[in-house]
């Protein structure tokens, strides 16, 4: 069956009983780019699983009623931010030592995590990455490995295109910074 | 052309690969996984509490103790900042949109750098904040 394009999809969402079917196209067409999205912010495989389900289930119960002022994509993908956020937020709030850094602890669990395929100097990339604050390591996520257009950042992240070049720009430096040290 | 280890390069096509994996079968089962989700979740009612009377009670005297905790943060932490305050000044803090976590940073690296007055740790980390996020420059100014 042929992927169906954005704007059959919600097309069919608004007629009764075409729901289900839109769905599933939806999340046939979206799944992996969201999860992907989503692993690089709480880079464990299971945490990606949990955020990206929530965020399917968000998006089933909000689907009747987007509006197509942004893109599907675009609104898909701030779904997507919001929950990982909220998930990383309740991770802290839950954790026995919250003395100890969220992101410390991901750091140190990279190297021993079963789905991570990187060499030494992938994993030196990720944890410099993890030491960014957590909307510019998205940023920074989203330009490098994604190479999302700012304008397009701008409308997922609600930052204006200065302060996203900006951000992106420091990240760099920080991260050449980290990489260069032995 | 293989990068060179010792010198790191971002835009080098090794590191752009991810280096996540995930097992096998994933996204082909995860839409089965999901729609079995949210039948569940769409099948089960929202069971109904109910409240004893000695619940009821210690409800009401913890809604109310909150309520003067939260009162009391408040009358706090509003208002500019004076030398005699916690922090130097919580209007910029609530313009910077810094969250719990920052403030401990603040705290933290005021009590780990007492060489530092607390302004100078609070501007070192605002500087640091404003360099290295999308704080929009107008809040900062707003008259």
């Amino acid at each position: 069956m042929p992927e169906w394009d954005d704007r059959e999809i919600i097309k069919a969402v608004k007629i009764p009983g075409q729901e289900e079917i839109a769905f599933n196209q939806l999340v046939k067409k979206y799944q992996e780019r969201l999860y992907w999205h989503v692993r690089k912010i709480v880079i464990s495989h299971d945490d990606a699983d949990d955020v990206l389900q929530n965020t399917m289930v968000k998006i089933w119960k909000s689907l009747p009623d987007f509006r197509s002022e942004s893109g599907l994509y675009t609104w898909l993908y701030r779904i997507a931010t919001n929950e990982s956020l909220s998930f990383l937020k309740v991770k802290k709030k839950k954790s026995f030592a919250p003395w100890v850094d969220v992101e410390q602890k991901m750091s140190d669990n990279l190297e021993a995590d079963p789905w991570f395929n990187g060499d030494e100097i992938q994993l030196k990339l990720q944890q410099a990455i993890l030491k960014l604050p957590e909307k510019q390591r998205i940023v920074f996520n989203m330009k490098y490995y994604d190479e999302v257009k700012y304008e397009e950042m701008s409308e997922i992240l609600g930052t204006s295109v200065g302060a996203l070049k900006a951000s992106y720009h420091h990240a760099v430096k920080k991260i050449e910074s980290m990489l260069g040290e032995d | 052309m293989k990068m060179d280890r010792n010198k790191p390069d971002l835009q080098h096509e090794s590191l752009k690969k991810h280096p996540f994996g995930v097992p096998e079968g994933y996204f082909e089962g995860f839409s089965t996984r999901l729609q079995q989700r949210i039948r569940e979740e769409e099948s089960s009612p929202v069971p109904e509490r109910r409240m004893g009377p000695t619940t009821r009670w210690l409800a009401m005297a913890a809604a109310v103790l909150g309520a003067a905790l939260i009162t009391t943060a408040i009358v706090r932490f509003t208002g500019t900042g004076d030398s005699n305050g916690l922090y130097p000044d919580m209007a910029l803090f609530e313009q910077l949109e810094i969250f719990d976590n920052d403030l401990y940073l603040y705290e933290y690296l005021a009590s780990e750098s007492p060489e530092l007055s607390d302004e100078e740790a609070f501007t070192l980390q605002a500087e640091e904040y404003l360099a290295t996020n999308d704080v929009e420059m107008d809040l900062l100014f707003d008259q």
